[in-house]
């Protein structure tokens, strides 16, 4: 039996809870606000995103600074797909935005999933960088002036349609990861790769097979996003401080945990939304996430979810893997 | 053809300070263990601070390079101890955590600079070096000039702390193995601090150098950081003349694409290489590459 999510001990419970979370998140339009629902809208959107930085981070182990770059991917495919010139409907631009991120993803993985994870991580944000330099240059793309997509003033679909798609996302994510013989090859990947290889798993494939994973599920919702923002630029869809926050959302919730990116998605947002209303558009908040990341990875490395009494074993036997595993750690300054 | 050798020329006097960036990212790569994704940062945290000061109190900027030195070696002392508790530490995926912490730096050094100093592009101002120079009929501005002489100095004198000195030997030693340092009775963790200071004041100096020649925003930062992974990926860990080379080359390949191509198409050209290089030699380029 696979480890159970650290979210509690009872099964029913969690099922219990989940229920009522999805009951909630279906009947919220007729609750509140379209203030609400937009915000709302906009926790789906993160809580998906940052799942998928789970996937290759906390699953296969292989910290990634370019997730912007799948989900500025995304958002051009649909945008550019439904300029008038060319006129597709906008659910056919979504498998369109998934095959493409796909593709790139297997691209750059091949040669960077080989190496040390910090190779991995800064040719990761070469290409976030260079999808945004391209952006700017070529002209389909409208350059830094961006492209505008059909309006569409629904909060409701959009809210719908995103939180579907995030739905499906943590379902797929969960079936394949912590249900599958897949999920058990990731991991056994990132825990010890050389005993992976000697269980006759193809590594380098897996890692490749996660990745991908895990840029299509940016580049689907970014293809979203862009027709519900209506307006996209390399400013909006491919900036930075996107791969920031998933970087502070994932941290915070907990990494390598099922549920652990929601919960960060849904505190930092909030947090964001919050400071947004009170104090404007500040670039404070890039201090702020900065700090908060330091803070967690100093003093909490396993995120909120390790403050549940379950979580607090199965960190134990990852305390103990990452013991076993990495001889760094037996050169402790001598004193 | 004077085009190209100008070309080549301005190309190597701005891959002289590539060099003095990459020289020390890549001894603290070797030595902490941990790559410093706020490399960029502490370029645009270096020239930002010779701004600053130098207009407050009125010195050139280059009279205050030594300072620049200190104060950031000060700075990165502080911190070291932090990027070394966080790689040693007893949880899952240290590696990863050290990433992410030096990730967190550099945004949070970033949101620093830009909350105080905006999105305004700023040149760090000096009046020591103005004008061009002009030998055989090729031209380079002075600045630039400057501040290859300045790098070569700074880089030389580096090497010779590493190379002649006992605490120099102590660094390479802890570089080559930090269990085999350790039981030769070498304080790791504090030799991990001082080549991180070391490589904070050096890298600092050098963006204050830089600075002079294009202009600073925080958000070039990022920019940076990929060029000394860059130096360092052609390089190989460890490799001192490797480091040399490459950033010479990227100098030219940065001068060649600006001249030919367009400003714009810098990172993508790097890009590029990068991935053929990664494709093509992912031993070749060094051997702590491989997982």
């Amino acid at each position: 039996m696979s480890k159970r999510p650290a979210s509690g001990g009872n099964p029913y419970l969690n099922l219990g809870v989940l229920a009522v979370v999805v009951a909630v998140m279906c009947l919220l339009p007729l609750m509140t606000s379209p203030y609400y629902v937009r915000v709302a809208t906009g926790v789906a959107l993160w809580a998906g995103i940052a799942l998928s930085w789970n996937v290759i981070c906390g699953y296969a182990g292989y910290i990634s600074f370019g997730h912007v770059a799948f989900f500025g991917i995304g958002a051009y495919t649909t945008a550019i797909l439904m300029q008038p010139q060319h006129d597709w409907d906008f659910w056919a631009t979504l498998p369109v935005a998934a095959v493409i991120a796909g593709a790139v993803a297997a691209l750059v993985g091949w040669p960077a999933l080989r190496l040390k994870g910090a190779y991995f991580a800064i040719a990761t944000w070469a290409l976030a960088e260079a999808v945004r330099e391209l952006t700017t240059v070529v002209e389909f793309t409208g350059g830094s002036g961006g492209l505008s997509t059909p309006i569409r003033a629904d909060d409701n679909f959009f809210f719908y349609t995103m939180l579907g798609a995030s739905a499906i996302a943590y379902a797929v994510c969960y079936l394949l990861l912590e249900r599958s013989k897949f999920g058990f090859k990731v991991k056994a990947v990132r825990d010890n790769e050389i005993a992976a290889r000697a269980q006759g798993i193809n590594t380098n494939l897996v890692k490749i097979q996660a990745f991908m994973l895990s840029a299509v599920i940016p580049a689907v919702l970014g293809g979203i996003n862009a027709y519900w923002i209506t307006f996209i630029n390399p400013q909006s869809v491919l900036n930075t401080l996107i791969t920031d926050q998933l970087v502070v959302m994932v941290l915070v919730g907990g990494l390598g945990h099922a549920w652990g990116p929601a919960l960060g998605a849904a505190a930092m947002f909030l947090l964001q939304e919050q400071l947004r209303v009170s104090y404007g558009e500040t670039t404070a908040y890039i201090i702020i996430v900065g700090a908060i990341v330091m803070l967690i990875v100093l003093f909490l490395p396993d995120g909120l979810v390790s403050l549940g009494r379950r979580a607090r074993r199965m960190r134990l036997i990852r305390q103990y893997l990452g013991r076993a595993r990495d001889d760094l750690v037996k050169t402790e300054a001598p004193r | 053809m004077t085009g190209l050798v100008q070309a080549l020329v301005g190309g190597i006097l701005i891959g002289g300070l590539y060099v003095a960036i990459s020289i020390g990212f890549s001894l603290s790569f070797g030595v902490l263990d941990v790559v410093d994704l706020a490399v960029g940062m502490w370029v645009v945290i270096g020239a930002f601070a010779a701004i600053v000061v130098s207009e407050a109190i009125g010195i050139d900027a280059f009279a205050l390079l030594p300072a620049v030195f200190v104060v950031f070696g000060i700075v990165g002392w502080i911190i070291a101890p932090l990027i070394y508790r966080v790689r040693m530490s007893k949880y899952a995926l240290p590696a990863l955590m050290g990433l992410a912490f030096t990730f967190g730096l550099a945004t949070l050094i970033r949101g620093g600079l830009l909350t105080v100093f905006g999105y305004n592009p700023r040149t760090v101002p000096t009046s020591l070096f103005t004008g061009n120079i002009s030998i055989f009929g090729i031209t380079a501005p002075m600045i630039r000039v400057a501040g290859f002489a300045f790098a070569v100095i700074a880089t030389a004198l580096f090497l010779a702390f590493l190379f002649y000195t006992r605490t120099g030997l102590a660094i390479r030693a802890t570089a080559q193995s930090k269990e085999n340092a350790g039981l030769m009775g070498i304080d790791v963790k504090r030799i991990s601090s001082l080549v991180y200071a070391i490589y904070t004041g050096l890298t600092a100096m050098a963006g204050a150098l830089l600075g002079a020649i294009y202009a600073m925003t925080p958000e070039v930062g990022l920019r940076y950081t990929l060029f000394a992974f860059f130096v360092v990926v052609l390089a190989g860990l460890g490799s001192v003349v490797g480091v040399m080379v490459a950033g010479l080359f990227l100098g030219i390949l940065q001068s060649l694409v600006t001249t030919y191509v367009g400003a714009n198409y810098t990172l993508l050209v790097v890009f590029a290489v990068l991935f053929v290089a990664l494709l093509l030699f992912p031993q070749g380029i060094s051997r702590r590459g491989i997982a």
